[in-house]
């Protein structure tokens, strides 16, 4: 479960949410909503600890957000980036820099289920278009098997029948706590609770 | 072995006459080079003749404090002139750097001076000062080299730094990358050098040590030692400064928190 109490940031002068208050329950499915610039990316990355809330308590399966349950905190999530051009020459090497125990074929079976050859783990991400690149990605940290799954702009490079595709795969996760942010329609109406920023 | 053959001054103005060649090619194509050539040619000198100065004082004093003195300022100036050239903070690196230097020297020296050579007099300038300058003066271009990758990638690629720390959580393998790119490229110019020696380079020190009177067998077995001296060296003191700098470049979420300017051209 996370919850969150009154937590405000502001970066410079600019306040992108004020004494914002949600839970999300174990097993929920969650999307942070609302226009670009409005700190969507910002509560992500302070879901894993790279951003402190200037005030309120934010907590993670009881771990209140510090240095001491850092650790213990990203060992329960998976991150899939909005940013997927990452330095790496393919999926397989991406997936050896994050798993310590390499789950090729549980990758491989997302993938396939994700619309593509189970081969693409191994293909060159620069002979790949943004969209392939993109489900590599999702099917390589889905792989890991996290309880916390979190998603930035997950449909930014899909296609409509990719995204639909992808929503399959999330539903089947059992028991995984999904928190993306998006601007995309068809992916927010998919979440079972908005939060509107 | 017969002493090196002196060369004396007029002959030196000779030798300096072939400048003459490359200085009618500046003007000849217009290239702006006139003036830093004679720049660099003075400087040299200048230097050089300090050096020569102050070295002959060094060696006669031999003390070990002294020598270990200048070591030390060597290590200072290496540590201080890569700071410069990759554009970071001084007050943050200034000391990794200059510990990594001064740690890798204690091991390099103590080995080759202390265990291979085995030398009565373990200070002894002939040997104490030039091996400790060969090494940190080599390592400083590699440093350069391997340090700004570090710092480049980590700064302007700090996408997989984060991917890697949220989804696997340890820190060390987000750094991995950076470091295997770093090591890769700041050495690898040290093992094309190393591979091709007698080849295409012919090594200073041996040339130097044959010029001085040594037999080539010796002067060889020399430069093969200096030579690994060298790339242990080099590659101690890239490891040392990132491992060091690593203590205060992130905070105690991981995040990466150094500022990097543009480096030095």
């Amino acid at each position: 479960m996370i919850r969150s109490e009154k937590i405000s940031l502001s970066i410079g002068n600019l306040n992108l949410f004020k004494e914002l208050s949600f839970t999300i329950e174990r097993g929920g499915n969650v999307c942070f909503a609302g226009p670009s610039g409005r700190g969507k990316s910002s509560l992500l990355k302070m879901l894993q600890g790279y951003i402190l809330p200037d005030t309120g308590r934010l907590e993670i399966n009881g771990m209140e957000l510090n240095t001491g349950n850092i650790k213990g905190i990203r060992s329960i999530m998976a991150y899939i980036p909005q940013n997927i051009n990452l330095p790496v020459t393919d999926g397989s090497e991406l997936l050896k820099l994050i798993s310590d125990n390499p789950q090729k074929e549980e990758v491989s079976h997302i993938i396939e289920n994700l619309g593509m050859p189970a081969g693409m783990l191994s293909h060159r991400f620069d002979e790949m278009s943004g969209g392939q690149k993109q489900r590599i990605v999702i099917a390589i940290c889905l792989s890991l098997g996290r309880e916390i799954i979190l998603l930035d702009e997950p449909t930014a490079s899909l296609d409509n029948g990719s995204i639909r595709k992808l929503m399959s795969v999330i539903n089947s996760l059992n028991n995984k706590t999904v928190v993306s942010a998006s601007h995309n329609a068809e992916w927010i109406q998919f979440a079972g609770k908005i939060i509107e920023l | 072995m017969n002493d090196t053959a002196d060369i004396g001054i007029f002959d030196l103005a000779i030798g300096f006459s072939v400048l003459a060649i490359p200085l009618l090619l500046f003007l000849y194509y217009r290239i702006r080079l006139v003036k830093d050539l004679f720049i660099s040619v003075i400087r040299m000198i200048v230097q050089l003749m300090l050096v020569a100065a102050y070295l002959e004082w060094i060696f006669e004093m031999n003390n070990p404090w002294i020598n270990s003195l200048w070591v030390f300022i060597m290590v200072l100036i290496g540590a201080g002139t890569i700071v410069h050239r990759i554009g970071l903070e001084w007050r943050v690196f200034i000391v990794p750097f200059i510990m990594a230097g001064l740690l890798s020297m204690i091991i390099i020296d103590g080995f080759f001076l202390g265990v291979v050579i085995r030398l009565d007099y373990f200070f002894d300038a002939r040997y104490f000062i030039p091996i400790s300058g060969m090494v940190l003066g080599n390592s400083i271009h590699h440093n350069i080299v391997g340090l700004t990758t570090y710092f480049e990638g980590l700064s302007k690629r700090k996408e997989l730094y984060y991917f890697i720390l949220t989804n696997n959580g340890n820190r060390k393998k987000a750094i991995r990358p950076y470091i295997q790119e770093a090591l890769v490229k700041g050495l690898n110019p040290l093992l094309a050098n190393m591979s091709v020696m007698g080849l295409i380079s012919l090594p200073g020190m041996m040339t130097g040590q044959i010029l001085g009177g040594a037999s080539p067998v010796t002067a060889i077995k020399y430069q093969v030692m200096i030579m690994i001296a060298i790339f242990a060296g080099c590659t101690m003191i890239l490891i040392m400064s990132i491992l060091y700098s690593n203590l205060l470049v992130f905070d105690t979420y991981g995040n990466i928190k150094f500022s990097h300017k543009q480096p030095k051209g």
